[in-house]
């Protein structure tokens, strides 16, 4: 589903990814993981079309397309969705709003038709109660004011309404108490299926626990140091991201 | 440069022209006002950046002129249209007549409407402007609400201006007083249509008694091509609230000047306002709230979405006077730029002679939020969907403060539809 080969990518002329090399088939789980300053979020940036990255070589290619061609809209289109670490709070633009405007952009360029807002309503409601959501964020200003528990749940809600192919969750388990971490780990794994893929970019091993991945990476300085499955995660857990690093330089 | 004057000549004419009814002494004692003070230049400090010479030389041509009120259809679809789209008691006046059928239609109890013509003439007139206006008023409105009289529907004060022919100037006063424990709302209306140039200048004074409780909009949309000057001035009663918001879609140079004088204890004013500028219009907010005594509460905040070469200004200026303790005052002005081309001239002027006070104020002036931008691009909205979204939310900001809920959907239409405008770049 996505194949990155050899990318590297700066921001205001520093190189963060240094030849980067990826594959992500339908039905995976990966857990990407690294210490602060390898490049794990600039990757979620990139695969999401973030104007302020260059990509200087290198290739990304989702589901046969070139990715890098896209606009950062047309991906999320196509099925890609990044939830951010830092969602955005943005007053006055009402959650549902975006949230309908969001599926119905999907459903548009699907050649469906606009969802109907009675069947809307009642998904959303379903999805927000399998992620403890209070009803009423619905109707908030998008983030405006959430907690951030209820900022990485409402990603989450984002998500499981948009149904995406490819979903990066750019350290959605940073910040969370054990209940947020819990119900965020729930609306990952309702979405597990053999036509998805998803990316855990994650700074702790804490989240794989609720949600198992099939494979993990470790990032180190813009590159992927080492893969291996689950069992990965916890030598990091134990033994620190300096085991990594030494490993990559030695 | 010799400043730009009108003809006190032509002026003088043109009053001795109007009826001798009970206006006629004020008229003169105006004019002589006028004449000795004359109009302000971009020279005095609260006119830096608004300059007069466009509309003196519209009023000139106009005093030069015939006194002849147009009336065309489209001025009549204008008047239907927004008494249509607005539940309220419309009190209408066209080219600063008087339609009187709309006195007379006035159902509500607890409001008496009369002309000033009728009552003993007595204005107030203290600015430039507000003389010119008093000189050349061919008649106002007095609206008087009775002590306890709550009314359940808005009374309209819609102010139309027809610039069919030649040019046009206009005089409109509305002098509004609020009895003891009243309650009432106003929807102050302007609007014009034509292609000729035109020039309306309208006064309001609104009094509130003590413990009463004005809500006030004020929604100008003129035709783009045509100027106003416009000026009200609250005086708040003891324990009395006034609810005040403005919007200004149109006009091409529009000067509004809100004064608010606390002189009891006890008042509460909230004042906000949004203004949405594109092409060459010139949009000027000046408020200003005197806290002569304490407790005594003024908050304002005003909102400007500019582009092409279009200039706002906002000068909000308190004044916490010597021993008005228990004062809270705050004044917010926030900008969105849209343009290269386009101006903002904001400033906040506090003065506090008090001790005792709270007083804030803060301005920002920026372009749209590129992280929320792209957020909603990665939600699958293009460029231009993300833009609309994230300006109508700047904007929305000040229609969820203002009074009088039955016509938030209207004014979020017209916003929407006023930006659409403003962002597909036609008004460059």
């Amino acid at each position: 589903m996505l194949e990155i080969n050899d990318l590297k990518a700066s921001i205001g002329g520093t190189e963060i990814l240094r030849g980067l090399s990826l594959n992500v088939s339908a039905g995976e789980v990966h857990a990407i993981m690294g210490p602060n300053g390898s490049g794990k979020s600039t990757l979620a940036q990139v695969i999401a079309g973030h104007a302020d990255y260059e990509v200087s070589s290198g290739t990304v290619t989702y589901m046969g397309e070139n990715l890098l061609d896209l606009e950062p809209e047309e991906r999320a289109r196509e099925g890609i969705f990044l939830g951010f670490q830092y969602p955005v709070e943005i007053p006055g633009v009402n959650n549902a709003y975006l949230l309908k405007a969001a599926v119905n952009a999907r459903r548009k360029h699907e050649g469906l038709a606009e969802i109907d807002a009675f069947e809307f309503l009642k998904l959303a409601k379903e999805k927000m109660a399998l992620l403890d959501m209070d009803p009423k964020l619905l109707n908030r200003g998008v983030n405006e004011g959430f907690s951030g528990g209820e900022k990485k749940r409402n990603e989450i809600l984002q998500m499981a309404m948009l149904e995406p192919k490819l979903a990066i969750l750019d350290e959605t388990d940073s910040g969370l108490d054990i209940d947020a971490l819990r119900a965020v780990a729930k609306g990952v794994n309702a979405l597990r299926s053999a036509d998805r893929a998803i990316v855990l970019v994650t700074h702790y091993q804490r989240l794989l626990d609720y949600v198992e991945p099939d494979h993990v990476h470790v990032l180190s300085q813009g590159r992927i140091a080492r893969s291996g499955d689950k069992s990965l995660a916890l030598q990091l857990e134990e033994k620190g991201y300096d085991w990594v690093r030494e490993a990559a330089n030695g | 440069m010799k400043p730009a004057t009108l003809s006190y000549d032509a002026l003088l004419a043109s009053v001795e022209k109007l009826p001798d009814d009970g206006l006629a002494v004020t008229r003169r004692a105006a004019l002589d006002h006028l004449h000795k003070h004359g109009l302000p230049t971009t020279r005095h400090e609260d006119w830096k950046y608004t300059d007069l010479t466009k509309i003196v030389d519209i009023g000139n041509q106009f005093l030069d002129g015939q006194w002849d009120q147009p009336t065309s259809q489209a001025t009549g679809d204008l008047v239907n249209s927004i008494r249509d789209s607005i539940e309220a008691d419309w009190l209408v006046m066209s080219n600063g007549i008087i339609d009187q059928e709309s006195i007379a239609g006035l159902g509500q109890t607890g409001i008496s409407v009369t002309r000033l013509s009728e009552a003993d003439g007595e204005m107030e007139f203290s600015t430039p402007l507000s003389d010119l206006n008093a000189a050349l008023l061919y008649d106002g409105l007095r609206i008087h609400v009775a002590a306890d009289a709550a009314l359940t529907r808005p009374i309209g004060i819609l102010l139309v201006d027809d610039a069919t022919t030649s040019p046009g100037m206009s005089q409109t006063r509305i002098e509004i007083e609020l009895a003891a424990s009243s309650t009432a709302s106003f929807i102050e209306y302007h609007a014009s249509s034509g292609s000729a140039d035109h020039y309306a200048n309208s006064v309001s004074n609104l009094k509130l008694g003590d413990n009463s409780h004005a809500d006030y909009v004020r929604i100008q949309e003129r035709d783009r091509s045509h100027n106003q000057t416009n000026r009200l001035t609250v005086g708040l009663g003891r324990d009395s609230r006034f609810n005040h918001c403005a919007f200004d879609f149109g006009g091409r140079l529009v000067r509004n000047d809100l004064t608010v004088d606390i002189a009891h204890p006890g008042a509460t004013a909230a004042f906000d306002g949004l203004y949405l500028a594109g092409g060459q219009q010139h949009i000027d907010n000046h408020t200003r709230a005197d806290h002569r005594v304490g407790p005594g509460i003024s908050h304002q905040e005003y909102r400007g979405i500019m582009t092409g070469h279009a200039r706002g200004v906002w000068n909000g200026k308190a004044i916490v006077h010597d021993g008005a303790d228990g004062t809270d005052a705050e004044q917010a002005n926030h900008n969105l730029l849209l343009s290269d081309k386009a101006e903002i001239d904001a400033k906040p002027e506090l003065e506090i002679y008090a001790d005792d006070v709270k007083c804030s104020h803060g301005t920002t002036v920026g372009q749209l939020d590129e992280t929320a931008l792209f957020y909603l691009r990665t939600r699958g909205l293009n460029e231009h969907e993300a833009k609309q979204i994230l300006t109508r939310a700047f904007a929305q900001a000040i229609v969820s403060k203002s009074p009088i809920d039955s016509i938030h959907e209207m004014l979020t239409t017209k916003i929407a539809e006023r930006l659409s405008g403003l962002m597909q770049g036609v008004e460059a």
